[in-house]
């Protein structure tokens, strides 16, 4: 028997430039405004939905608020009762709610979800986030007692590169360039507003001061608030919704697709087991592979764009040749020709990724299928790759660790 | 209005006219230094005009300072109007006028621009409300058809939302090129209006300003800051604005309204005389040391409009206003629309007049369309990316249509033709055109408590 499909039948982000702490909002209203929001975008009335999964990374720790489930039910009447729970798997706990959906869809369990990435980080000083984001690596031997330790950890993995094949700076400097300019584009974008052009993101002052080792300011993700929704359905539901909306069910998008792999915790045993492989995070590859062959898809060019994990330049920087836009260590050429602009062949991160559009880290991974949603139906406004078809998300926990990816299309 | 244009007609707009030089002329005044450090992210060559070198450098100083980025010093250079005008406007892809907000000085730098400029170069005007028509009339058919608005707002760095006003010559092309460039490289958000005084924002955003230092000279600052606190749609609230943009900004805006048009909330738009003679006493806002409220150490002291003399905060009584407690709660939790209800159901004379003023900002807003911009939408953005404001529509669309209109009628103000229909259909109707801005940021809530 095929495997059911899961339809997208769209969804809701916040502003990512938001600060939910000045605006003296607490937890429950970012919650709440990412479902109402969704609800409301999708036409669908809340009686509908059968069941919620939450992605969320460290609300203990940032909010000192757990269950967050619960907290949906919260949200409306009509959810009271109502299966929930939350997933975690540090920057992809948004994609691990995803699965967690689309496999009890897949199941026939039920047939509209909701699901939520979510998370509030502008709560505490960035040293303390930046030890709280310590604990999505194996925290007593990577992170502790060091500051702001995934710059650090990412760092290397450009030091890796360089190791290996070589890698300039300026070549991450673009990187950072370019998402920082999609962002403008981007009305939910983080840093849609910041001053950013290649020479500084190239500067080496105090105006972009290093945070671990090759690793400047504008090399990074910031800190952001934000949530994003997606309803997921079943064939049997997305017939009965599309035909309220007025379309048919073949212009829904379904997620077509999806990789999940988990390497070992700690950055130096996977570069010390991708030693001899081709890739340099070996199950990153596997995770973008396995999405295409359950897309039945073959490479890169079966998709019109990519949403990836730019946690850092680095981690981008390491995506390209993982997709295969070029072949091992040469992801500068696809940089430098601008295959990855918006128009260029490969388009990545027409949102600004996560350096531009903002990394609020559990809601990420939702954030992405949410962009290629929009993509893939023509409503991704003035970032819209023209005539999108198919689109993939790579959403990355820890240094490499937990990565999923999904193919989404029509 | 169709909404914000596609990347492929943005860049369709952009195609075939580059940006490598732009000169700003006034380079030492607070928009023009901020502007042109705006220009740097995305235009390798910036020029710092301004009457003599030295200011043109305290201008530039204070962009560095402005924006951390070593590209604001490196792709800028300095000079003054007597030795370095000509030969840099001659060199310019875009002339980028921000001297004081006075005709003649404008009119007058224009005859020097002109006999420099190139033929084709752009030349903007950042003014914020004088007439782009009479800024450019009498000049050559080159200079008018090249000659727009680009009304940034202060800081530029930090507030994007931008006015684009095309005078009745000028190109309409260029127009859609310069909302390209803006949107694309310097990220604005664009917002189109006609060419009437004060245009579209500071229309309608001094008009509630206004209106609210009116309502200081009885009730104290203290009083009105709380009614139309954060609760109501702001992230700051109306007097302690006021002070951060400058008394004598405020004046100059609210009396080129006051005096160019004669509309249905003129009395509002009349500038209270206690803040008129305070300063002449040297009263300016933040930038004198204090206007409505000033720092006094930690503590804060607040105006007495009446006397002009200081109080400290602590001193001065307000009545309690436990309605504002349960919106700022209810808004904490995402609870807007019960929020907005309890604020129109809350009894009192000082609820009252805070809904009076929320009514009025409505009904001006929507009065306007037509007559500053083509559309709601474009007052709505422009609220909402230039002043951090609720934007009147998300305000109906949150109250409920049928409650915004009775809102304003008992406000005694007129309701808008456009609300007064849609209530009569009583079909749900939804005003803000925007489903890619969260409403939600409008709704601060204040100090949260826990109630």
């Amino acid at each position: 028997m095929a495997t059911p499909e899961v339809y997208v039948l769209g969804g809701y982000q916040t502003d990512f430039a938001r600060n939910w702490t000045k605006e003296n909002k607490h937890f429950s209203a970012l919650m709440r405004e990412g479902v109402r929001g969704a609800l409301e975008h999708c036409q669908v009335a809340p009686e509908e939905v059968e069941s919620a999964h939450v992605g969320n990374f460290a609300a203990e720790l940032y909010c000192m608020q757990g269950h967050l489930g619960a907290f949906f039910t919260e949200v409306d009447p009509a959810f009271s009762g109502l299966p929930t729970g939350r997933h975690e798997a540090a920057c992809a706990s948004g994609s691990i709610a995803l699965l967690a959906a689309s496999a009890e869809i897949e199941a026939g369990r039920y047939d509209l979800q909701c699901v939520v990435g979510i998370e509030q980080m502008k709560t505490v000083s960035a040293s303390q986030g930046g030890a709280y984001l310590g604990t999505a690596a194996w925290y007593d031997q990577e992170a502790e007692g060091v500051e702001f330790p995934f710059p650090k950890l990412f760092g290397r993995l450009g030091d890796e590169y360089d190791k290996r094949y070589g890698l300039k700076d300026e070549y991450l400097a673009e990187i950072s360039r370019l998402n920082y300019d999609n962002a403008k584009l981007n009305p939910n974008a983080q840093t849609r507003t910041w001053y950013m052009n290649k020479e500084h993101a190239l500067c080496r002052t105090d105006d972009n001061p290093a945070v671990g080792g090759r690793i400047r300011i504008a090399d990074c993700s910031q800190v952001t608030d934000g949530v994003a929704v997606v309803f997921l359905a079943s064939r049997e539901y997305a017939e009965k919704w599309a035909k309220g909306m007025g379309q048919k069910i073949e212009d829904i998008p379904r997620i077509k697709g999806w990789g999940h792999n988990t390497a070992r915790l700690r950055f130096e045993d996977k570069v010390e087991e991708s030693r001899e492989a081709e890739y340099v995070l070996p199950h990153v590859r596997s995770t973008i592979t396995n999405a295409w062959k359950r897309a039945g898809m073959s490479d890169v060019n079966d998709v019109d764009g990519i949403e990836t994990h730019d946690c850092f330049t680095t981690s981008e920087y390491m995506a390209i040749d993982h997709f295969g836009i070029t072949a091992p260590g040469d992801s500068w050429k696809a940089v430098e020709a601008g295959w990855l602009e918006i128009d260029g062949q490969h388009p990545i991160n027409p949102s600004g990724g996560l350096i531009g559009a903002g990394h609020p880290v559990g809601a990420t991974g939702v954030r992405q299928l949410l962009d290629g949603y929009l993509q893939v139906t023509g409503q991704a406004g003035a970032y819209q790759v023209e005539g999108a078809k198919n689109f993939q998300t790579l959403n990355i926990g820890g240094s490499g660790t937990t990565s999923c990816s999904f193919v989404i299309g029509r | 209005m169709a909404g914000t244009p596609r990347l492929a007609e943005l860049r369709k707009w952009l195609a075939g006219r580059k940006i490598e030089h732009v000169v700003v002329l006034g380079a030492n005044g607070t928009m023009g230094y901020g502007s042109a450090a705006l220009f740097t992210q995305a235009v390798p060559k910036v020029t710092f005009l301004a009457r003599s070198r030295e200011k043109a450098e305290e201008g530039l100083a204070a962009a560095v300072k402005q924006v951390r980025s070593p590209t604001v010093a490196s792709r800028s250079g300095v000079g003054s109007y007597d030795d370095d005008l000509e030969s840099a406007i001659a060199d310019a892809d875009i002339v980028f006028e921000a001297l004081t907000e006075d005709l003649e000085i404008k009119r007058e730098m224009f005859d020097r621009v002109e006999k420099a400029r190139r033929d084709d170069s752009i030349v903007a005007t950042v003014t914020s409300g004088l007439s782009i028509n009479q800024l450019c009339d009498g000049r050559s058919e080159s200079f008018r058809r090249h000659f727009m608005g680009l009304h940034f707002f202060n800081p530029p760095n930090v507030i994007v939302g931008t006015e684009l006003i095309a005078g009745d010559d000028t190109d309409p092309a260029l127009v859609d090129f310069v909302e390209a460039f803006s949107r694309l490289r310097l990220g604005r958000e664009i917002v189109r209006t006609f060419d009437t005084p004060a245009f579209a924002g500071n229309r309608v955003g001094f008009k509630v300003l206004n209106e609210a230092a009116q309502l200081a000279e009885q009730l104290g600052p203290v009083l009105v800051d709380r009614l139309v606190g954060p609760y109501t749609g702001r992230a700051m609230t109306p007097l302690a604005t006021i002070d951060l943009v400058g008394w004598d900004i405020h004046r100059a805006i609210v009396d080129n309204i006051h005096q160019s048009v004669s509309d249905e909330a003129h009395a509002t738009l009349k500038l209270p005389d206690y803040m008129d003679s305070l300063m002449n006493q040297g009263v300016m806002g933040n930038k004198s040391g204090g206007g409505f409220f000033k720092k006094e150490g930690k503590a804060r002291h607040v105006l007495n409009p009446a006397t002009g003399a200081y109080q400290p905060e602590e001193d001065i009584k307000v009545p309690d206003l436990p309605y504002i407690e349960e919106v700022a709660h209810l808004h904490s939790m995402g609870r807007y629309r019960e929020g907005m209800r309890v604020f129109l159901e809350a009894s009192g004379e000082e609820a009252a007049l805070a809904r009076k003023v929320i009514a009025g900002y409505i009904s001006y807003a929507f009065h306007r369309v037509g007559e500053a911009t083509e559309s709601i939408t474009e007052i709505d953005m422009i609220m909402g990316s230039g002043f951090n404001w609720a934007p009147p529509s998300v305000l109906v669309d949150t109250l409920g249509t049928a409650e915004a209109v009775q809102m304003i009628e008992r406000a005694g103000l007129p309701v808008p033709a456009a609300l007064v229909s849609a209530a009569q259909a009583g079909e749900p109707k939804r005003f803000f055109a925007e489903p890619q801005v969260n409403i939600g940021k409008y709704f601060v809530a204040g100090e949260r408590t826990r109630v």
